[in-house]
């Protein structure tokens, strides 16, 4: 068997697609080649690797398809009475537009389409100034029955509503910076961490940036939180936030990028700091990190 | 029921034996969705449009391959299909113009498995945006066979089955997909 040989057989060994014969053949080989089994041991890293980089469906998302689903299938059962009461009380949610119709009791609802992504309003009101929609989703918060037997329905309906501009326009910035701390969705704030990164000469924006680095759940947005403050680590203000960081963040990859940012400012503090992390960190990868950057500072490690 | 009674009574309309033939194939389905496409909404509208072929193809499954099969032939193309529009598509309704012209929005995070395997959380973002970028630069065909493999532990002949090719061919996207994942993971290897 050649090298090269050996090199395909050990792909298909990871898949686990070789023969008896063909696995004893790529044996033999292994024992005799250091190159080939050394190789085999990537392969077996690689697929480790691989392993952790799977992408796991949200908590709830399996449940929201099949009673989605469940939804779908009765009305292709049932063409005639698509929207029938019972569905519209079961979901919470309704489909179609503008429709009115009495159930039980007198109850009109004002209704659209689900499916909208909203950025949260309080901050938004007066915003964009495009044409205000019919409203795209509808929920009801709150129903009471009165005395004479009519039912009072309180509905929340969200419209959508479009607008375009530069990233120095007042309006796009505010916009994203409501939506890069909207609680329901980690990758609508991603994405505006993402544009929102590169205008941290904007008080507004870097505020942003510092509060989401310090405060969001999602190691995602606190990446691109970091990327946009690159610029500014020599600041006082941002130097206090990554050192809490890196004593205090639970995610490697952004305790590491805390560590380069810190050591950019060359302030005697931050020898301090990584020495405190050093006495905590179990990760081996920030450890040597931290020490190989004390050492480029040279400070001895324990001593400083 | 064994899976064939199943199908032959949701054949027949027999609700409940629909709904049991969903649940026991709709996990693996909607991770397969999720992992092509690093995004729960569009992996809730392959879940929702693939079943729903199901349903209205049903009366068609004559029995002449597995279920599986047929299953996965129904949601890998429309999968093939998404990551063809997706790469072709470069602005999205709520598009955000910038100096640079309008921006692509990325695709949105999918959030990993919980903090509580502590192995998972020392898997660096870095090693994980370099998975998943490499997973994008791979043709449409090649991250399919590379993910049905991976993360889906079907056999080469199973995915040659499902995408209507040979073992041999699906053997060769694989090589092709795996070798790109391992020269650009090169540098996390020992
Ligand atoms: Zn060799």
């Amino acid at each position: 068997m050649t090298c090269e040989e050996a090199r395909e057989s050990l792909m298909l060994l990871s898949y686990g697609e070789l023969t008896f014969d063909q696995e004893e053949t790529l044996e033999l080989h292994l024992a005799e080649c250091p190159s080939c089994a050394a190789e085999r041991l990537r392969m077996e890293r690689l697929e480790e690797m691989l392993a952790l980089g799977e992408a796991e469906p949200p908590p709830g998302l399996l449940a929201r398809c099949r009673r989605d689903l469940a939804v779908k299938i009765e009305d292709e059962n049932r063409p005639m009475r698509r929207f029938s009461p019972r569905r519209l009380w079961r979901d919470w949610f309704v489909y179609t537009p503008l429709w009115l119709r009495p159930v039980g009791a007198m109850l009109m609802l004002a209704i659209g389409f689900v499916g909208a992504q909203f950025v949260p309003a309080g901050s938004l009101a007066g915003l964009g100034g495009g044409a205000a929609a019919e409203p795209v989703m509808s929920r009801v918060r709150f129903v009471s029955p009165d005395e004479s037997g009519r039912v009072r329905v309180v509905m929340e309906e969200t419209r959508q509503r479009e607008f375009t501009g530069y990233m120095n326009d007042h309006r796009i910035r505010q916009a994203l910076l409501a939506a890069a701390s909207d609680p329901a969705d980690p990758g609508l704030r991603v994405e505006s961490m993402e544009l929102l990164k590169n205008q941290g000469q904007q008080d507004d924006v870097k505020q942003a940036l510092l509060n989401a680095l310090r405060a969001d759940v999602n190691s995602g947005v606190r990446l691109k939180a970091l990327e946009g403050l690159k610029p500014y680590s020599r600041e006082p203000e941002v130097r206090t936030v990554l050192a809490q960081v890196l004593l205090n963040d639970d995610n490697p990859g952004v305790r590491t990028q805390a560590i380069d940012l810190l050591i950019q400012s060359n302030e005697p503090e931050v020898a301090g700091i990584l020495q405190q992390l050093l006495e905590r960190e179990d990760n081996s990868y920030v450890r040597t990190r931290s020490q190989r950057a004390l050492a480029e500072m040279k400070a001895s490690v324990g001593t400083f | 029921m064994d899976e064939a009674a199943l199908i032959r009574a949701a054949q027949a309309g027999d609700q409940d034996a629909f709904e049991r033939l969903v649940r026991s194939y709709d996990q693996p389905v909607l991770r397969l969705a999720m992992n092509l496409l690093r995004s729960s909404e569009d992996a809730y509208d392959i879940y929702q449009e693939a079943f729903l072929r199901v349903y209205r193809n049903l009366d068609s499954f004559r029995f002449d391959c597995s279920f599986h099969t047929w299953l996965y032939r129904i949601v890998t193309n429309l999968c093939l299909d998404h990551l063809r529009k997706k790469k072709v598509r470069r602005t999205e309704p709520a598009v955000v113009e910038t100096e640079d012209g309008p921006m692509d929005r990325m695709d949105s995070v999918p959030e990993h498995r919980a903090d509580g395997d502590p192995q998972r959380r020392l898997l660096s973002a870095e090693l994980r945006g370099k998975i998943e970028e490499v997973l994008k630069a791979m043709t449409a065909r090649e991250r399919m066979v590379f993910e049905m493999r991976h993360y889906q532990g079907m056999r080469l002949r199973a995915i040659g089955d499902v995408l209507g090719t040979t073992e041999e061919a699906a053997k060769n996207c694989l090589f092709r997909a795996t070798q790109k994942m391992r020269s650009a993971l090169g540098e996390f290897l020992p």
